[in-house]
């Protein structure tokens, strides 16, 4: 067992530097395209952050003054039980803890403006989601007789900024696939070449082997074992790029005016590591079957 | 060892390689297969080791129906059967030794197994002291040695050798044939296509002669024509 290991180790090391502009080529492009595809991971999560506050068809938010208590609050939710059945089809109560969390995403990338926000002096919310989303009319009525209220601090409505970016997120969201799942073929193809060319220029070596009495799955082995490190050095690469991208986005964002919107586009909360594991299983797996495809095709060299 | 049962192989509708060949090999034989170019020899030793497989007939090896084994059952196989080659066929970018390990390292076979028999068999074929060259540091006949030693150093039951001598000249030829019949002598049965008629006619062995794909004629102790 530990000879077979050797030998495989020892012919991939070998092919890699027999074929090393091809393998150059190879890792740059998996490197290029698992990039776009951890980016395109990223910036979905950025716009996830960015909705974070209206998920669940919610379409308007009240919020409530610091510090007001339970007997303040009654007359705000006696408004929102009026309506219910007739304009509102549900609400919930977004207490200290959950708008905290909210904030967080929110302000993900401006942790300053984050770090002033406390138990003491955040806002809390009821989150709203009306009969009918289309009726714009109905919400901004709704909204100008919560603005009326006691202890209503703002009313929010989805229609101010969430047709915005649900948009641009479709948007971004399917270019960026569309890219790298065309980049992801390319490097697959490209990986796939490379075994060829590898196999093509072992060809005797091949042949020796399978009538000396090698099994096909051995022949194979270096190959695939190339390929599937084709994909991984492309994953690290990808990673590092991907770490280094978000790391000055996130800088760059703090820069940003607070009402821009973007302080929520950034992604600091550990998914960017979630993000690198995947690149590199993906990157893995695309040139493990690249190869293996291309090893069992042209066994008979 | 070797049993050939109405064995016929074709590559198209014009071309015939083998016409309803029938035979039987002993163990420890030593056979030659002679004929023109073209009238099958090759064909029936790559039917041998299942690089080839007949349109009808049975090919027994080692008491298996080798015409239907399931391909993942053909390295067993081959394992048993040394091939040695009129090109040689050995790996430039190795040395001798590295090409007679190669046979064995490809199959799984322990390092100190390497260790001990590459040695044993390069000194068996008369190339001790030499295991550091490269293929293209030495001359026709050792270069045909160090294949017939990949061939042998797996002790196979069944040594299949085309036209080994074909690339030699005549003492060389001579100096392999005697490496072959050395092998022979151990117990390997050897199934060799020639041309060369006058090893064929000074060694006296079984000949099998083939013409257009049909046997013509199996002689015991034979010559060439």
């Amino acid at each position: 067992m530990i000879s077979r290991i050797a030998y495989v180790l020892r012919e991939t090391a070998a092919s890699f530097q027999r074929n090393l502009t091809l393998t150059v080529a190879a890792v740059i492009t998996a490197a290029v395209s698992l990039l776009i595809f951890g980016l395109t991971l990223i910036i979905q999560h950025g716009f996830d952050n960015l909705l974070a506050q209206w998920e669940g068809g919610v379409e308007m938010i009240v919020h409530v003054n610091a510090g007001a208590g339970d007997a303040q609050r009654a007359v705000i939710e006696e408004a929102l039980v009026q309506q219910e059945g007739i304009t509102i089809d549900s609400w919930r109560y977004c207490d200290v803890t959950c708008s905290l969390a909210d904030a967080d995403r929110l302000l993900a990338g401006d942790p300053t403006t984050r770090e002033l926000l406390t138990a003491e002096n955040i806002t809390t919310q009821y989150k709203v989601v009306p009969m009918d989303a289309t009726q714009v009319d109905i919400l901004r009525g709704l909204r100008d007789r919560y603005l009326g209220l006691p202890n209503v601090n703002t009313v929010q409505l989805a229609e101010e900024q969430l047709d915005l970016i649900s948009e641009l997120q479709g948007f971004v969201s399917t270019y960026t696939t569309g890219l790298w799942i065309a980049l992801m073929a390319a490097a697959s193809l490209l990986i796939w070449n490379t075994i060829r060319t590898a196999m093509f220029a072992r060809r005797r070596e091949i042949e020796v082997m399978k009538l000396v009495g090698a099994t096909d799955w051995f022949i194979r082995l270096p190959f695939m074992l190339e390929g599937l490190l084709h994909g991984l050095i492309g994953g690290v690469l990808a990673s590092g790029a991907l770490w280094f991208i978000n790391d000055r986005w996130t800088a760059g964002v703090q820069g940003f005016p607070d009402n821009s919107g973007m302080t929520a586009l950034v992604v600091v909360d550990g998914y960017q590591w979630q993000v690198a594991l995947i690149i590199l299983v993906f990157g893995s797996i695309v040139g493990t079957v690249g190869s293996g495809t291309a090893a069992s095709r042209f066994l008979d060299v | 060892m070797i049993r050939l049962e109405n064995v016929t192989k074709s590559y198209s509708e014009e071309v015939i390689a083998l016409r309803d060949a029938s035979f039987e090999v002993a163990k420890g034989e030593f056979v030659f297969l002679v004929g023109p170019s073209g009238s099958g020899k090759s064909t029936l030793l790559r039917l041998l080791n299942r690089q080839e497989r007949p349109e009808l007939g049975a090919v027994w090896v080692a008491g298996r129906n080798i015409v239907d084994m399931p391909a993942n059952r053909v390295p067993m196989l081959r394992r048993n059967i040394g091939n040695v080659f009129q090109d040689y066929k050995l790996l430039l970018n190795k040395t001798v030794f590295e090409n007679v390990a190669f046979a064995l390292e490809v199959i799984g076979r322990p390092k100190h197994v390497i260790t001990q028999q590459v040695p044993a068999v390069l000194e068996l074929v008369g190339l001790a002291g030499k295991e550091d060259r490269f293929p293209d540091q030495l001359s026709g006949g050792e270069q045909q040695r160090v294949s017939v030693a990949r061939a042998f150093v797996n002790r196979p039951l069944i040594l299949i050798a085309d036209e080994p001598t074909g690339n030699l000249d005549p003492a060389t030829g001579e100096g392999i044939m005697r490496l072959l019949d050395r092998i022979n002598a151990t117990g390997t049965t050897v199934v060799m296509a020639t041309h060369d008629q006058r090893i064929v006619d000074s060694m006296r062995k079984r000949v099998i002669q083939l013409d257009r794909g049909t046997i013509v004629r199996d002689q015991a102790r034979g010559v060439y024509q």
